[in-house]
């Protein structure tokens, strides 16, 4: 590889021009990687917090019909590969009164190990048992100190149809959402059927959490279709997070796209400068017998190895970037995405060879007459 | 003996209609392996024109040139190229070393270019090269640490290195003083007695020419004397 070598030779004899175009690549991988992570984490934190503890899909009744049958969770799951949990529940409003101040619940009842796969209620416990045994109830956080109710204490509710009805306190969870800490409880499936008169197959809703929760529109269309159930999926419901989410991802890939275009412009230039100082070399050894293709790749050598040292510069940089940003005071941390991270490098490296072409080409074009000549 | 060199006719135009200058018109000569020959003329007469065009550097605008047998107008690029790189030598007035590189990299990268890596026996050469030109000790020197006539010694060694039929040299001397002037010519004339290499070597000095054994006179593009010298050596 004795274009190789020359390569590496003409790079090493300007060292700080060589230096310089490999910070510069650094910097742009870098900037790639940490806006690239920073966007991917954050959007995926978002997300998390919208639906990660929530119902992606709910099927509710179909028209006419006031419950669904418990069959239908097996049916979802068996029919959509996606669905990763399906439960039934019975969903009530019910109103909690507290001396002047009555505040409306909304209530889930279900088996414990059910919802717990849907609101992931066995880490958000904060004080009490994950547990609901018949007659018990979990409430959020906002809800246990504004009213100040704890594990162990009665929890008096008025339901739907005028009576009242009494629950012990079992455990206090933070579902991450302050709106929800406030409004929602979970008791045991056979209360609920009591309070709203149900038989033992009798639900009034399928909560379903999907492996993908962009997949939702699509499930819901699907199981909407063919049970006596309507669906409903969280995208409807939250089309302007969706919206922001979007934008927020056309800025971060024209982000990137500026850079990688500004790396490509820092490399083509250096190259193009290289190839004018070293037109010299070029013609002596096109003079003594190198030919046009191997006189080309010499400056595919100096792209390739260039856009190597920057890219893994860039690669060590964007991790530190990372890492330094752990320490900065926000509530969510980077984590590093390998594959964006292998992507961002492939591109580094690709762009670096393309800017090489131009001054590939025409030094593969000299003709060493033109140095010879000219002295 | 074979003929190593064919010139036939070679015509060389610089330029396009009013800017046409006429460098060679019609010039033919033949030369034997083994010759030690020289080309003069004044300046401007075309002597490096018709030198570039043998040596494959550029191409005539009508004529031929063959060189060991092979028709070159009808080569490509890269068949020019592989001919430079295994049959032909070049010395110039400037030595053209690579900057980047050693005395010994310099050396060998004839080599390199045609087979990638310098074998035994090419190592050898190189090193019995180095000791002909005197500059034993300086191979791992920089090819910009050496003295002027120390530059045109490598740049002669490298011109020696894939053992070419033809060696082409341009003013080999223009840059450089008497004694060192006598050096190169006695080196070349060592070579040509020892290895049976061909010497074409352009000159606009006539003391120099009359040294070699056959002088090539060039005026105005055109051939105008060709003659054996006996008095040479
Ligand atoms: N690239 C070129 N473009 C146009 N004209 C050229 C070019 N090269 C040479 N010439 C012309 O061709 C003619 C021959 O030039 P050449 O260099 O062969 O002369 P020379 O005999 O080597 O002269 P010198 O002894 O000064 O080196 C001159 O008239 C020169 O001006
Ligand atoms: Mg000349």
């Amino acid at each position: 590889m004795l274009s190789l070598k020359i390569a590496a030779r003409f790079l090493k004899s300007s060292p700080g021009q060589s230096a310089l175009i490999i910070a510069g690549i650094a910097v742009g991988i870098a900037t790639q990687i940490f806006v690239g992570s920073l966007i991917t984490s954050l959007q995926a934190d978002l997300i998390d917090a919208a639906v990660g503890s929530s119902p992606h899909i709910t099927l509710l009744p179909g028209d006419g019909a006031s419950t669904v049958p418990g069959t239908a969770a097996t049916t979802a799951s068996k029919s959509e590969l996606l669905v990763a949990t399906a439960i039934p529940v019975r969903t009530l409003s019910a109103i909690y009164t507290s001396g002047e101040d009555s505040v409306p619940l909304s209530i889930a009842g279900g088996d414990a190990t059910d919802l717990g796969l849907i609101y992931n209620l066995e880490d958000r416990m904060v004080s009490g048992t994950y547990r609901l045994g018949a007659g018990e109830a979990l409430v959020g956080t906002v809800f246990a100190a504004k009213y100040d109710v704890g594990p162990g204490d009665p929890l008096e509710l008025l339901l739907p149809d005028g009576t009242m009805a009494e629950f012990t306190v079992s455990g206090v969870f933070d579902l991450g959402q302050a709106t929800a800490n406030e409004r929602v409880a979970f008791v045991d499936a056979a209360s609920a059927a009591d309070a709203l008169g149900l038989a033992d197959d009798e639900y009034t809703a399928i909560q379903i959490q999907l492996t993908d929760v962009f997949a939702s529109t699509e499930v819901a269309d699907r199981l909407g279709s063919d049970n006596d159930v309507t669906a409903t999926d969280w995208q409807e419901e939250n089309a302007e997070l969706l919206s922001g989410l979007a934008a927020q991802s056309g800025s971060s890939i024209m982000i990137q796209v500026f850079v990688l275009v500004a790396v490509a412009l820092g490399i083509a230039s250096t190259l193009a400068i290289s190839a004018v100082q070293k037109t010299r070399q070029i013609g002596i050894l096109k003079a003594i017998g190198m030919g046009d293709g191997a006189a080309g790749r010499i400056f595919l050598w100096q792209a390739a190895l260039l856009g190597a040292g920057g890219t893994l510069g860039g690669i060590a940089l964007g991790y530190a970037l990372i890492w330094g940003f752990s320490f900065a005071p926000v509530p969510f941390s980077i984590r590093p995405e390998p594959t964006f991270i292998a992507i961002s490098a492939g591109i580094g490296i690709t762009v670096a060879l393309l800017s090489s072409i131009i001054p590939a080409r025409s030094t593969s074009r000299l003709d060493p007459i033109e140095v010879i000549q000219n002295g | 003996m074979a003929d190593l060199l064919v010139v036939d006719a070679i015509e060389k135009v610089y330029g396009e209609g009013s800017a046409a200058t006429r460098a060679l018109s019609g010039v033919s000569f033949t030369v034997a392996e083994g010759e030690f020959a020289s080309i003069v003329g004044q300046s401007g007469s075309g002597k490096s024109t018709l030198l570039n065009l043998i040596g494959l550097l550029d191409t005539p605008t009508s004529g031929r040139v063959t060189l060991t047998g092979e028709n070159t107008t009808a080569l490509g690029r890269a068949g020019r190229a592989r001919l430079r790189n295994e049959a032909l030598g070049f010395v110039f007035q400037f030595h053209y070393l690579l900057p980047e590189f050693s005395v010994w990299e310099n050396l060998t990268m004839p080599v390199q270019i045609a087979r990638r890596t310098v074998s035994g026996e090419e190592r050898d050469r190189a090193l019995e090269t180095l000791a002909l030109l005197g500059l034993e000790g300086l191979e791992r020197k920089n090819a910009n640490q050496l003295s002027g006539g120390q530059k045109q010694r490598v740049a002669i060694g490298r011109a020696l290195m894939n053992r070419p039929k033809l060696i082409l040299a341009d003013e080999p001397t223009g840059n450089l003083d008497t004694a060192n002037t006598e050096a190169v010519y006695e080196l070349f004339r060592t070579i040509n007695a020892e290895l049976g290499t061909t010497f074409l070597i352009v000159t606009h000095d006539r003391v120099v020419a009359q040294q070699t054994d056959r002088i090539l006179e060039v005026r105005d593009g055109e051939l105008v004397q060709d003659v054996r010298n006996d008095y040479a050596g």
